[in-house]
């Protein structure tokens, strides 16, 4: 046993410090806030050792999450649009503003004319309050969320096979255990640091790992075996796979047959899925294709988790049922330390797409097409079922169907800055323009809120309580470390006015989170994601619960599928997945690939990245990255600018050399808005189930500029 | 809205996939499909084949089994041949006379095997004599592995792709096999002379005999196959013949309903024939000129007719299909693709031959873009050089670049453990050896953990695993063998057989 980390000197534990969770990502690392005095930073932030999931480590964007509380651009009394500026308001004056025009519009356009946006960023309070309030205070269906951007897709066949869809189903220390690992899309090395440790565990007890990504990235340097494949293929390599699979006899015909349904329709339509088609769609040797099933095949244990890569296409949910397909055909589904997972995203990613401010989802994974769903949740909320909207339209839909065309006049966000995050981002902000009422609930003012008629203020995660659910299922308390500052509300709060003012009081007069969370577990009670036996006080002294747990007395659900699968007849189910070409290919006008990710340095839209100083010095703009070949076919230097154009919209961008990257694929990181968006050029096709947009692939052309004048 | 009946004739790998296409695309909502095949059963992959030959259940290959058509609402008419078509009346005929309506068709009746006219190949009433086969059906492979038991002694007719499949197959089974191909090496139409060479060699070494620039004259017998005798006077006893000697469209249905016919059904570039109402596809079917005898060209005709028939894009065309070929033998690594010899002056050709290895890699470039290649034993390109074929991808200035391209897996290489600065575990590792022992220490030395300090928990677990040992003197020795490492050059692999002459 090696000794525990020494750690930098936590101070003295005291009533000072307190244990909370940071505010970004779905890894949610423990960490101790210190409050001090003096000439030092006021607070104070170490990584926390015990908490089992980042066990003491963490990144920089933890490190520096503080930064954002006292920052000097951060927003301390409503603004309301008044000839053409914001400018300062009352919270009363903004709120009855707000009250008013949504009683105006719905008046003259119906309910549905009214709708909200959330975020994988909200508590699960807040999630659940949200969906509430749109449903039972503005009557509307329209609620959706940045979540689609996230893991839809992985949500959506992991629904489809396993019958659930929690993340990971098991917790991330497992992957130390397993034997082989395959990371799918993902640049977990960058985006979620904290979480290699486990990845690096696995590798010195002498595991594989695979990496698919068409960068060779800072994870896929770790790697035994890298696979570089050509942007958009990956559910073709994925059939490739489980072709090779049934041709070398590595299924698992016991577990197929006792655990599974399905399975001969995908074994007949992966057989055209040979080695040779595949290598030719990939780009990936048929000779790597088969050390790559091997690898994960003949170890005792394997897993493969995906990330954006692969589940942000727009066929992102055939594609993580490709994966799912795969680790049940090679028998790993529900098998120590083996199976498919997904590495969610946002904070409460996970949480945020289980309580209802999904348009078609009701607390607890509820469907709200589902009558005897709609019933359980109508009772809770005191309304009749008929009551309830039905679904709605999904995120990116809803914000294409914004102004008169679309039919949506009013629009309240909360926690997402969608101006930069939405695919063919230049319509979207277009669409946002044309808004009777856009109410922004945010700290900042981002890029979103600048085309807002209304800004609330809201407190920060340090300043709040509530809880998260991490991408493991386990569910968080973030502890509030100090009150907000003077002059904003929380959003439970201003939800809470906003139905008051909307003659609804009943049953969103809230006095803290930990009555909303009371009110939430009792909304899951016997659904999927069941919460019903958790509460604060367990919670924080267990350092988290899975969910399912249905009773006071249940210790959690750590792991699933062991025994069986939540569906009909508790088997998984294979689905067939023929592949298809992403939406858009290069051609002879657009001939290279276009694709984006992330930098370790910020997070999603960079709305709060951005303004930290510490990141923006390391990270001060988006670079293209580049080969050094390509570079030299279009005539660009290092550092020299290249204006890349889709058929959406043209990018000025500095260029990074990298050898790491295929020749044929430009990448660009999506955290800038204004002109440096990535997202003005991707694609706005949509995944047909999850709604999911491709923005891992659209085909771009480009020229080196040496001016400014240049980009006519 | 009255469907329209649409009916395809032939149910092999074409039909296969303009079923699939057409599903995607919602089309059994427009059409009230028909497809009539000559095969029992539902439509298979027909390049697996040499798995139903090696032993495999015929079902192991079955794309569609006839539920698939119940399923989605299409009619399979199966073990019926189709005679001709009146494409006046726009009725089908099979063998027993029967007739059916349709207003569109398609011919998929894609192609037949070549079966050159050996003396005593057939009986009197013109069958295949027993002991001789054809390779190109379930049928054909499970006839064959009835006949064949271990020990016999087989001739394969044709060293190109299937003929070299059959051959290693059947060597597999415990048969003495020997191909005879007619050119002087083999797969010439994917290889030049070279690389049929280095094959050559490849097969010989998995056991297989081969006799290149030799055919077959008769095969002999009283009722079964006894022996073949081959065009220089050579007679070799055998127990049995397969013919693998290429294929040819079939076209027997269409010059019966008077469609124009050249080497193939000739079609233009929407995939229809001249005559209203009916398209041809796959190998059958003559596009500029060409046909096909591959499956790729085949998928492709299949989603662009699909497009056509749907109309969700009528507007699609096929513009012909370029040739990408993987001998698909275990043990045997072959790619070609596009050209084999250079075509014009400006061709630029580029070898790399390792004899003791035997490998060969060849490229063919044309103004900057590949036009061909040919790899045998060393195929880790294939892939990306396929992609530049396909596209058209302008080539670097030193193709070599390409064709040796670092393979995309890599072997782990050295970890970097801060991020920020790019610091190295070996860098790391040395800190602590010169006497770093603690983060700050090792912060000092190499700016590990000074930046955003994710990793001063690792280097943190790194002392405390690390240091013990390494302070000890015995970690000097521990970066000098480090280094030697580094500059020892591994023994080169040694060769798997004793060295032969060079061809």
């Amino acid at each position: 046993m090696s000794p525990r980390p020494t750690l930098p000197r936590i101070h003295p534990a005291s009533e000072q410090t307190v244990k909370t969770h940071c505010p970004y990502c779905a890894f949610q690392c423990g960490m101790h806030v210190t409050t001090t005095d003096g000439d030092e930073p006021a607070l104070r932030i170490a990584p926390d050792p015990d908490f089992p999931v980042n066990r003491g480590q963490m990144c920089i964007k933890g490190f520096t999450s503080s930064a954002l509380l006292d920052h000097p651009s951060r927003i301390r009394t409503p603004l309301l649009r008044r000839g053409g500026a914001l400018v300062p308001a009352s919270w009363e004056a903004a709120l009855d503003f707000v009250a008013q025009r949504v009683q105006e519009i719905a008046r003259a356009h119906g309910a549905s004319s009214v709708a909200a946006f959330g975020s994988g960023a909200l508590t699960n309070e807040k999630a659940y309050l949200l969906g509430k309030f749109v449903r039972v205070v503005l009557r509307s269906p329209n609620v959706d969320y940045n979540g689609r951007y996230c893991m839809s897709s992985a949500a959506a066949g992991q629904s489809r096979a396993f019958g659930v869809d929690r993340g990971l189903p098991f917790p991330v220390s497992d992957i130390a255990e397993t034997g082989a690992l395959m990371l799918w899309g993902s640049n977990c090395a960058e985006t979620m640091p904290p979480i290699m440790q486990w990845v690096l565990a696995q590798k010195s007890r002498g595991g594989s790992l695979v990496v698919v990504d068409p960068r060779r990235t800072e994870t896929a340097r770790l790697a035994t075996l890298h696979l570089a494949l050509t942007p958009g293929t990956d559910l073709a390599l994925a059939n490739g796979l489980l072709h090779l699979a049934i041709a070398h006899r590595l299924v698992d015909v016991e577990y197929v047959a006792n655990r599974t349904e399905e399975f001969d329709d995908v074994r007949r339509s992966v057989l055209t899925s040979d080695p040779a088609t595949v290598e030719r769609l990939t780009g990936v040797s048929a000779e790597d294709q088969l050390r790559a099933v091997r690898l994960i095949a003949e170890a005792s244990s394997s897993m493969v988790l995906s990330g954006r890569g692969p589940e942000q296409q727009s066929k992102g949910t055939d594609t993580v049922l490709a994966l799912i397909n795969l680790m049940l055909a090679l028998g790993r589904v529900g098998k120590p330390a083996s199976g498919y997972g997904c590495l969610t995203g946002q904070g409460n990613g996970q949480g945020g797409r289980e309580h209802g401010q999904k348009a078609d989802q009701l607390p607890g994974y509820r469907l709200i097409e589902d009558d005897a769903d709609r019933a359980t949740v109508a009772r809770l909320w005191g309304v009749e079922p008929d009551a309830l909207p039905r679904k709605g339209k999904s995120a990116y839909e809803l914000l294409d169907a914004l102004g008169p065309e679309g039919g949506v006049r009013a629009l309240l966000v909360l926690g997402s800055n969608v101006a930069v995050a939405s695919p063919h981002a230049s319509n979207i902000e277009r669409k946002l323009g044309a808004l009777d009422l856009l109410v922004v609930c945010d700290a900042f003012l981002n890029e979103t809120a600048a085309a807002a008629h209304v800004v609330l203020p809201v407190a920060q995660w340090a300043e709040e309580e509530g809880t998260m659910t991490n991408l493991e299922g386990r569910v968080i308390v973030r502890n509030r470390v100090r009150p907000p500052p003077p002059g904003v509300k929380t959003d439970i709060e201003i939800l809470g006015a906003l139905a008051r003012r909307l003659g609804v009081d009943r049953g969103f007069d809230f006095d803290s989170a930990e009555d909303v969370f009371d009110e939430l577990r009792r909304a899951t009670a016997g659904a999927r994601a069941d919460y019903s036996g958790m509460s604060y006080a367990r919670l924080r002294e267990t350092r988290g619960i899975f969910w399912p747990c249905p009773s006071p007395e249940h210790p959690g659900t750590p792991r699933l599928f062991a025994e069986t699968f939540p569906r009909p007849g508790g088997r998984a189910r294979f689905h067939a997945v023929p592949y298809r070409p992403a939406a858009e290919l290069p051609d002879p006008e657009y001939p290279f690939y276009f694709t984006t990710g992330r930098y370790k340095e910020h997070y999603n839209s960079g709305a709060q990245t951005r303004r930290v100083d510490a990141l923006v010095e390391a990270k001060p703009e988006p670079r293209l990255e580049i080969h050094p070949r390509l570079a030299d076919r279009l005539g660009v230097v290092d550092g020299g600018k290249l204006l890349v154009e889709s058929r959406r919209g043209a990018v000025c961008f500095a260029v990074i050399f990298s050898a790491d990257i295929r020749a044929d694929t430009l990448f660009a990181p999506f955290h800038w808005g204004g002109k440096q968006a990535a997202n003005l050029l991707t694609m706005p096709a949509l995944d047909p189930t999850s709604r999911m947009p491709e923005f891992k692939v659209c085909a771009v052309r480009a020229r080196a500029i040496s001016s400014p004048k240049d980009v006519a | 809205m009255v469907r329209k009946k649409l009916s395809i004739i032939g149910n092999g790998m074409g039909t296969c996939r303009l079923l699939d296409e057409l599903a995607r695309r919602d089309g059994m909502r427009q059409y009230e499909i028909t497809v009539f095949g000559e095969e029992t059963g539902g439509a298979y992959n027909r390049i697996l084949l040499s798995r139903v030959l090696a032993g495999e259940s015929p079902d192991a290959i079955v794309t569609k089994p006839p539920e698939w058509y119940e399923r989605h609402g299409v009619r399979l008419v199966h073990s019926s041949r189709v005679t001709r078509i009146d494409t006046l009346r726009r009725s089908v005929f099979t063998e027993d006379e029967q007739s059916r309506r349709y207003d569109l068709a398609v011919l998929a009746t894609g192609s037949q095997p070549l079966a050159p006219p050996l003396e005593g190949m057939t009986r009197a009433d013109g069958e295949l004599r027993p002991g001789v086969f054809v390779y190109r059906t379930i049928a054909d492979c499970l006839r064959m592995r009835q006949h064949a038991r271990v020990g016999d002694c087989a001739i394969v007719l044709g060293g190109g792709l299937l003929g070299l499949e059959a051959a290693k197959v059947l060597s597999d089974r415990g048969l003495h096999v020997t191909v005879v191909h007619v050119a002087p090496t083999l797969m010439n139409t994917q290889l030049d002379g070279l690389a049929g060479e280095m094959l050559r060699g490849q097969i010989e070494r998995c056991g297989i005999f081969v006799r290149v620039g030799r055919t077959v004259e008769s095969v002999c017998g009283d009722e079964s196959v006894e022996g073949v005798v081959l065009d220089d006077g050579t007679a070799l006893p055998a127990d049995m013949v397969v013919l693998a000697c290429g294929v040819r469209p079939r076209v027997e249905v269409a010059r019966a309903s008077a469609l124009p016919v050249n080497k193939g059904i000739v079609v233009n570039d929407a995939l229809a024939t001249e005559v209203p109402g009916v398209y041809a596809i796959g190998e059958c079917a003559e596009h500029r000129g060409r046909t096909y005898g591959v499956v790729a060209p085949v998928w492709e005709q299949a989603e662009v007719l699909a497009d056509v028939l749907t109309g969700t894009r009528s507007q699609a065309r096929y513009v012909g299909s370029k040739l990408y070929t993987r001998l698909k033998v275990a043990g045997i690594d072959v790619a070609s693709m596009g050209l084999v010899e250079p075509e014009i002056e400006g061709d630029e050709v580029l070898q790399v031959i390792e004899e003791r290895r035997q490998t060969y890699r060849k490229l063919v470039v044309r103004g900057g873009r590949l036009l061909g290649a040919t790899l045998v034993g060393n195929t880790a390109a294939a892939a990306t050089l396929v992609q530049h074929f396909d596209r058209g991808d302008p080539m670097p200035d030193d193709p070599l670049e390409v064709l040796c391209a670092l393979r995309s897996s890599t072997a782990a290489s050295e970890r970097v453990v801060c991020t920020c600065h790019k610091v190295t575990a070996t860098a790391i590792r040395e800190a602590m050896v010169a006497g770093a022992e603690s983060v700050a220490a090792i912060g000092d030395a190499t700016r590990a953990g000074t930046g955003c300090g994710s990793c001063k928990g690792e280097l943190a677990q790194l002392l405390g695993v690390h240091a013990p040992h390494d302070r000890t003197p015995a970690a000097v020795p521990l970066r000098a063998n480090r280094q030697s490492a580094s500059t020892t050059t591994p023994a080169p692999p040694l060769p798997q057989r004793s060295a032969e002459p060079a061809a």
